[in-house]
């Protein structure tokens, strides 16, 4: 198609023209004080409701509201049954890690999940390795964002694929780089919004193309009896369930995105109400969108090929079903679901370079950077890591969803049991977390890379076990940590 | 609240939020994998389908406000007292 809709460009520039000036309000609000902590935590400022939004925002990826959805148009009631297991995401991660790290980094001064390792093992070089997963993992996942939003906002508008990354891509990097975490906070709250609004506006378009609700499903009774089993007729192995219960529930509290936001809020009281809203938000859009997915039979009549892939159901789904003047509306939803996902990744990203490596470095060598330093290297970084990306984006590699999946499931393995059993066992020590960390991630890449599996499954659960039983062996052949240490991550009764 | 009150409150949370998603993995079996075999239908769907997805997102969403309230506690978080920031 060569011919844009400039009906659907309208809201999608005035959305991101609000992007924008949200990250130079923060800018320009900014109070004087400790820049490293405004601008890669937001001062521990964040409230009840940015905190839910914020952490459901960055977890819930373009994947979520393109690639699920089609999968649960192809699968039926079985992929929301496999996609509800989410709901956990946000209250496991903040009611595990939330006080704890909040606890941690204000004894610390500590800003990244990073500088927490750093302190509790004493090791610079499991701090190195775990900054370069860090950026690694976080690059292949941002492509991917870029590349799925880009996508869609072809398939949708009409418009080319380079002007869409172009458009949401610079404006992402744009309102990062210059407002840092509160900007990706706020932004994110506005992203959450409007990935609400995107699916409810769906929903009510797709049942009223579909002729009704009653149509829908009767016609789906009739034509697909399958898709209302949780086997799905074979097509949803039990395996997959387990893995997913793995990968995109119980493994993603350690993912370093969600688990710096515990640094980053006001209160407990904030904390507590961001676990109901939290739970609230992600399982309204999970069921929501997946939902919206199986309904669009109602629409899109035709075998999976005609639409060429899952990945174009929802496309085709907003085409044929939104009036053209709201079609630019609906595909808010899922730009939103990308640009929240790659803000909240770039500046975990960039402070892994500032704050876990340079900053460091300095730091050890008695060196005090100014402040007007920082903020320029700290911006610089963000919008380097990001025009990096971007650039790789213009040239999509293939297999771009299994590169979003295998970082999600190379920071889970990388950081599950360091975190879980650093922050909670008193006898994990140094050599454990570096075994666990450089062994489960090699582990899992090098499976991953040969294609190798256990019994079908994914091989997150090699990573995971590999990962677990490095960090017995390192913990049972190493020596304790120092006592002084151990005093501050684990208080003794006076 | 010392140091050590808190830290023994933040690990009582951390279990009681596991125990919460055990309970949550069960009720997810139950309403799931359990109901499928039986009959009956709700809005047109069959009775699995909304208990293992809206049914169970209700069930979490109450489950988590109940941890919240009967588990969570207030705390301040920063130094305990007398204790400067590093």
């Amino acid at each position: 198609m060569t011919q844009g809709n400039p009906m659907a460009l309208l809201p999608l520039l005035l959305f991101m023209a609000l992007m924008i000036a949200i990250g130079f309000y923060v800018r320009r609000s900014q109070k004087s004080g400790n820049f490293i902590q405004q601008y890669f935590i937001g001062n521990h400022d964040l409230g009840g409701f940015v905190l839910a939004m914020t952490t459901v925002a960055t977890y819930s990826s373009v994947s979520s509201f393109v690639g699920g959805p089609g999968m649960a148009w192809q699968i039926g009631f079985g992929w929301i049954y496999m996609a509800v297991v989410q709901v956990t995401a946000i209250f496991l991660v903040l009611g595990i890690f939330g006080k704890r790290v909040a606890l941690l980094s204000r004894k610390f001064d500590a800003v990244t999940v990073v500088d927490i390792i750093r302190e509790r093992f004493q090791s610079d070089g499991l701090a190195a390795m775990a900054a370069f997963i860090i950026v690694l993992f976080f690059c292949g996942t941002m492509t991917a964002q870029f590349v799925g939003g880009a996508k869609l906002f072809a398939a949708v508008t009409g418009y080319s694929y380079s002007m869409g990354l172009l458009l949401f891509g610079l404006v992402v990097v744009v309102y990062t780089t210059v407002g840092g975490f509160r900007a990706v906070a706020f932004t994110d709250t506005c992203c959450a919004v409007m990935m609400m609004i995107g699916i409810v506006l769906l929903l009510y378009y797709v049942l009223s193309a579909g002729g009704g609700y009653t149509a829908v499903i009767t016609g789906l009774e009739a034509n697909h009896p399958e898709m209302f089993e949780p086997l799905s007729d074979g097509h949803m192995p039990v395996g997959l369930y387990l893995t997913q219960w793995i990968l995109v529930g119980i493994c993603t509290i350690a993912l370093p995105q969600s688990v710096v936001r515990g640094i980053s809020y006001r209160d407990t009281k904030s904390l507590h109400h961001a676990m109901i809203i939290g739970t609230v938000v992600i399982g309204f859009m999970n069921i929501g969108v997946n939902f919206t997915g199986i309904l669009a039979h109602g629409i899109l009549t035709g075998p999976l090929a005609s639409y060429g892939g899952v990945d174009n159901i929802i496309p085709s789904t907003i085409v044929a079903a939104m009036p053209q003047a709201l079609v630019g509306i609906a595909i808010i939803g899922p730009l939103a679901a990308s640009v929240s996902t790659i803000s909240g990744l770039l500046i975990v990203a960039s402070s892994a370079v500032v704050k876990d490596v340079y900053l460091h470095h300095q730091k050890k060598r008695g060196i005090v950077p100014s402040t007007q330093k920082l903020r320029t290297l700290s911006m610089a970084a963000t919008a380097v890591v990001g025009v990096i990306v971007f650039f790789i984006a213009l040239t999509p590699p293939s297999l771009i969803w299994i590169i979003n999946m295998f970082a999600f499931g190379g920071l889970e393995t990388a950081f599950f049991w360091t975190l879980l059993l650093g922050l909670f066992w008193k006898r994990a020590n140094r050599l454990g977390a570096l075994l666990s960390m450089g062994g489960g991630t090699i582990a899992y890449c090098l499976t991953q890379g040969l294609g190798f599996k256990v019994m079908g499954l994914h091989q997150i659960t090699i990573g995971i076990t590999v990962s677990l039983l490095f960090f017995l062996l390192g913990t049972y052949l190493g020596k304790p940590e120092d006592k002084k240490v151990l005093a501050v991550f684990f208080p003794e009764k006076d | 609240m010392s140091e050590y009150e808190k830290y023994r409150q933040v690990c009582r949370e951390a279990v009681w939020t596991g125990v919460t998603l055990l309970v949550l993995i069960a009720a997810w079996l139950v309403l799931g994998f359990g109901l499928a075999p039986l009959g009956g239908t709700v809005f047109g769907l069959s009775v699995w389908t909304l208990a293992s997805t809206v049914g169970f997102w209700l069930f979490a969403v109450a489950l988590v406000a109940l941890l919240v309230h009967v588990v969570f506690r207030d705390m301040d978080l920063g130094a305990d007292d007398g204790e400067a920031r590093k």
